[in-house]
């Protein structure tokens, strides 16, 4: 059971050690510094690691042991396995290297590695993983510095340090994540084991992946399927040339990279090509809910920005709708004589709270809305908060998505925090906000076209 | 190990499943082709087959529109082509085959892939894929509708509607090759094969094809 390695009740560290510059010292620490169960760090040289009794062998606690994160050299992990086996562990952390990652002798004996663990019964990250975080109940068995902020968005990486650099990164942006997994040689659990576990996790409600290749396709393309949260997938490698051409035309055009966007598509699996998109769409799945189809209003301060916003729309396939003639007597009515009435919507330089309030209820009214992108641009003669607090509070009243877009630098932050702290989703330029928006649009088609089975998707903040 | 299958044994292959293929057999001697011909009804295009040959326009092994009274000479005409062009090939016969009516020119491809089993491709045939790589791809297995999306979402899908008095495809029956040739993927051991061009007017027919199949050691 994965749940064994997400939320044990208790985990031995073997290889653990004193010295914070070790991984099994590091890694130790950072478990420590939030997990609320039994940990019993294993080293057979010491006594006493980091204040806690320290075991010479897992088979040595007197105390079942649910959980072990392994750290110890390659050369030593056989053994150590077979302990744990025996001390009847149902989950590991290998954090090892030196297995397939490293050669065809590496491989035999991740071959080995693997038929223990299986032999036992146990399931394995790894090895060759950085470690995993389960925000839900403080358990940091990663290299990772610091816990993120809560959040909804479990992201697994096949880079390791990348991977960690971008869950750090997540941190300062104030990105919520649930799970955090650094998936290794998946010589065990691979992808498709991890998105079944984290579609039954209540806390997940964003899958997000950098992806090197996958294992089990097919599986993958199945499992996907049936998973209605979003799958966000960063797949990188797209600059190989498919194979010489040698036999067919299809030999030569189809490289593997057209095979995985084909069968992410196949999957439902939304495919992007930057890792700001990666979160700017999990960000944008974290907080608000679905569109019912493609039609967005856009309403700005600065006619400019919401010709950007427009131009990043029409690539995106998204319909700057039309308003309903009521709608279009309402704005009228709210803007001043000069200011454009129609789609995109530019106000002028008008920045009022009342006016952004009014404005955005007028178009989240209109049945043939579907989202908004609300806009705003700051300037000197301009404050930055009252749109912010007109957005949050309309955003209470309806079920349609809003996305933002609070640009320029100083002066915008207060306005910028407003938002947050209302969650929602905001972007530092137009693109970034319709590609979020598209982002939406497209799981939404997704549901309708490609999922299967009836589950209720997750969608809203944990 | 991995074998090439000629034009012809390609064709029987899709036969098997259900795709329309020209009508055709491989004559042996001038006066077979001259039989097969008249059988067939004249003109024919005539295409030498060999294992050996997986590029036969490139030997000069060719030849189309061929009326009955140049049957015979046109059979050693190739002959001759393939002794000069590639003299160790062997060769099994002439394929005679029914010239295909005008249409819609389009690809149906297939590529066994390590991650997800086989890959289905679909798009306009000529330049349009050699140059423009205007074409969709599927994992199979697919469904009627994966194929008629694969068929709806290439660039020159309103070519096919029929534009500037062209006359439409009948996109049924790409519909049907797609769905048989990923059926075929999930039964036989392909590596890679081109239906190029499958001919699409009221109906559709494999006009061309070639195949690289794994046989398995017995």
């Amino acid at each position: 059971m994965l749940s064994s390695i997400f939320e044990p009740e208790s985990i031995a560290v073997i290889g653990a050690s004193s010295n914070e510059m070790k991984w099994g010292g590091r890694i130790l620490k950072n478990i420590l510094s939030g997990f609320r169960g039994p940990v019993y760090p294993v080293n057979p040289k010491e006594a006493n690691i980091q204040g806690l009794t320290t075991y010479s062998s897992i088979l040595d606690i007197p105390y079942d042991v649910e959980m072990a994160v392994v750290t110890v050299p390659a050369s030593s992990v056989l053994p150590v396995v077979e302990e744990c086996g025996e001390k009847g562990v149902k989950g590991l952390v290998m954090i090892s290297a030196g297995f397939s990652e490293t050669g065809s002798a590496g491989a035999e004996l991740e071959k080995k590695l693997v038929s223990i663990v299986r032999k036992y019964g146990m399931r394995m990250i790894g090895p060759n993983t950085l470690g995993i975080i389960n925000k839900s109940v403080d358990l940091n068995a990663s290299i990772i510095g610091r816990l993120p902020s809560p959040g909804s968005i479990s992201f697994i990486t096949q880079s390791g340090t990348l991977g960690l650099a971008l869950a750090d990164w997540t941190i300062d942006m104030g990105l919520g994540l649930c799970k955090v997994i650094s998936i290794g040689n998946k010589a065990d659990i691979d992808d498709t084991d991890l998105i079944e576990y984290l579609n039954n996790d209540p806390s997940t409600g964003v899958i997000a992946m950098y992806v090197e290749g996958l294992k089990r396709g097919r599986d993958f393309i199945q499992a996907a399927r049936r998973i209605k949260k979003p799958v966000i997938v960063l797949k990188t490698g797209r600059s190989k040339k498919g194979a010489r051409a040698v036999f067919s035309h299809t030999g030569s055009i189809a490289g593997s990279d057209e095979i995985y966007s084909a069968a992410f598509r196949q999957a439902g699996v939304l495919r992007v090509d930057t890792i700001e998109e990666v979160f700017d769409a999990a960000l944008a799945f974290s907080c608000q809910p679905l569109p019912r189809r493609n039609n967005v209003a856009i309403l700005s301060n600065g006619g400019g920005a919401s010709i950007v916003a427009s131009d990043e729309c029409e690539r995106q396939g998204i319909n700057i709708v039309d308003f309903t003639e009521e709608t279009r007597k309402k704005i009228k009515d709210i803007l001043p004589e000069y200011a454009s009435s129609s789609n995109p919507i530019d106000t002028a330089g008008t920045v009022s709270y009342k006016l952004y309030r009014e404005m955005i209820n007028a178009l989240l009214i209109d049945q043939n809305v579907d989202a908004l992108i609300v806009i705003y641009v700051h300037s000197p003669m301009t404050n930055a908060r009252p749109p912010a607090d007109a957005v949050l509070e309309m955003k209470q009243r309806n079920h349609k998505p809003i996305i933002a877009c609070w640009m320029g630098g100083a002066g915008t932050e207060e306005g910028i925090n407003i938002l947050k702290s209302g969650c929602l989703p905001n972007y530092s330029v137009p693109e970034r906000a319709v590609r979020a928006l598209a982002a939406l649009i497209k799981h939404r088609e997704f549901l309708e076209r490609v999922k299967i089975g009836d589950d209720v998707p997750a969608q809203r903040c944990a | 190990m991995n074998t090439i299958l000629t034009e012809y044994e390609t064709k029987k292959l899709l036969a098997r499943y259900g795709i329309p293929v020209t009508k055709e057999s491989i004559a042996k001697s001038a006066d077979e082709a001259l039989d097969i011909a008249l059988h067939i009804g004249t003109p024919v295009a005539m295409k030498i087959s060999s294992p050996d040959i997986p590029h036969k326009s490139d030997v000069g092994g060719v030849i189309l529109n061929v009326e009955r009274e140049e049957v015979r000479t046109t059979y050693n005409k190739i002959i001759s082509h393939i002794n000069r062009a590639a003299p160790d090939a062997s060769i099994e016969g002439i394929l005679v085959q029914q010239m295909a009516p005008p249409g819609h020119e389009v690809i149906v491809g297939l590529k066994k892939d390590a991650q997800f089993g086989h890959a289905l491709m679909f798009g306009l045939g000529g330049i349009f894929v050699e140059v423009y790589r205007d074409v969709s791809f599927r994992v199979t297995p697919i469904d009627r509708k994966d194929a008629l999306d694969m068929i709806s979402e290439i660039k020159g899908y309103p070519v096919l509607r029929g534009i500037r008095g062209r006359k439409p495809a009948n996109i049924d029956s790409i519909v049907d090759v797609l769905v048989s040739v990923s059926d075929m993927a999930e039964k036989e051991n392909i590596i890679e094969l081109d239906i190029n061009p499958l001919i699409v007017n009221e109906s559709a027919v494999a006009v061309d094809a070639r195949a690289m199949v794994e046989m398995l050691s017995s």
